[in-house]
């Protein structure tokens, strides 16, 4: 049977493509360091699938159709949109998918009893996607299944379904019979206000980020699906709810404590890292 | 209130250079001949109308107006990093709009942008 080897949680934030150079600024250290020391645990773990939870921020999917949750099923994804490289200096990739896995999450011929996913053969995935997968394998060369959860356009999937979510995907990859060696990551945000009157200038809710590592290192799942109610996050900055991607890598991994759980400061906002190694 | 068409707008201009520019160029031009580009057959249902104030705001590119309207923030965000970007030079720089955009909308609290 495959293996879940670890997961892990980190930040996509795209004006680190431009700001983040070698060696990083004094201030955002931290942030390469950490997503550093996820690159090598993919490494040292043998990773040769990723399933990668994270948002799509009105790109692909915009108003007049937007699933809650949506599983890649492509072969080939195109990486960034020409906006993002304008905007941010992105670079255009091409990620591998990886049908087989994406099949056993979403079911064949009927949908599984997690989530009623809604799937995608044609998918061009944005920053939410591409920059994890840029700072954590750069070569872009192991397969991926990438999964989209709405966190921007209302109604939102609640934070108990991302702890579904991360169930699912905990017990099939542990049913699928393949020697495959796979880990989950989630692409997310700390408090964060994009387009707001908090934009911008560090961490808009310095609070909210503590609960929030706090939740991750101590492995209190309950208390993380409390403290996610719409009203804090949205309080904390438009764009926060990002965060709860993270309660599925939680879920996943058994509700154990993290073996990294921090809020990463910069000069945009606190970044959200999280690592958990299989035991 | 148009607010689904706002955000649609935003995102047609944002995510495109050519769009980028022409609307730059000539932001009520280019507006008006969105609205009436003709729907094609093979395209669901497509009312391009704005409310005079909504029409105004975006021919004077005016983000603090778009915001009070219920514009998306994250795209009436990029809308405006997009479309003010060509002037920036050595007096007016991307955290200068950064902190100009946050004085507009500060007053305002966070509208209603759920269409």
């Amino acid at each position: 049977m495959a293996r879940l080897v670890m997961a892990a949680a980190t930040p996509h934030n795209p004006l680190l493509w431009r700001a983040m150079t070698e060696p990083a600024p004094d201030d955002l250290a931290g942030v390469a360091a950490n997503f550093a020391l996820i690159r090598r645990a993919i490494t040292e773990l043998g990773v040769d699938v990723i399933v990668l939870i994270g948002t799509d921020h009105i790109r692909q999917f915009f108003l007049e159709n937007v699933p809650a949750f949506i599983v890649g099923k492509a072969e080939h994804y195109h990486g960034t949109y020409e906006n993002e490289v304008r905007t941010f200096g992105l670079e255009y990739g091409e990620v591998t998918g990886h049908r087989e896995l994406a099949d056993e999450i979403t079911g064949r011929e009927v949908l599984t009893e997690a989530i009623d996913f809604g799937i995608s053969h044609e998918w061009r995935l944005d920053h939410g996607f591409m920059i994890p997968l840029q700072y954590l394998t750069p070569e872009l060369d192991i397969p991926v299944v990438p999964i989209h959860v709405n966190a921007t356009l209302p109604p939102l999937p609640s934070p108990r379904r991302f702890a579904v979510l991360g169930e699912h995907l905990r017990s099939t990859i542990e049913n699928w019979e393949s020697d495959a060696r796979v880990a989950i990551l989630t692409s997310g945000h700390m408090a964060t206000d994009i387009g707001g009157p908090k934009q911008f200038h560090g961490s808009p809710d310095p609070d909210f980020d503590a609960e929030a590592v706090a939740w991750m290192r101590d492995g209190d799942l309950e208390a993380a699906i409390d403290g996610c109610r719409y009203e804090r996050l949205m309080d904390a900055g438009n764009v926060t709810y990002q965060y709860v991607n993270v309660i599925a890598a939680l879920a996943a991994m058994q509700g154990r404590g993290a073996d990294l759980a921090e809020a990463t400061p910069s000069r945009f906002a606190s970044s959200p890292f999280f690592l958990w190694r299989a035991r | 209130m148009s607010k689904y068409m706002i955000d649609k707008f935003m995102r047609a201009v944002e995510m495109s250079d050519a769009a980028v520019a022409a609307y730059v160029a000539d932001p009520g031009a280019f507006l008006d001949e969105w609205l009436t580009e003709d729907a094609a057959t093979d395209r669901p249902a497509d009312d391009r109308r704005l409310t005079q104030a909504e029409h105004a705001a975006f021919a004077a590119r005016d983000y603090e107006a778009l915001y009070l309207l219920g514009a998306h923030p994250y795209l009436l965000w990029h809308f405006t990093e997009a479309v003010y970007s060509p002037e920036f030079g050595e007096s007016f720089g991307w955290r200068d709009l950064v902190e100009r955009y946050r004085e507009a909308v500060r007053p305002h609290g966070v509208p209603d942008y759920v269409p």
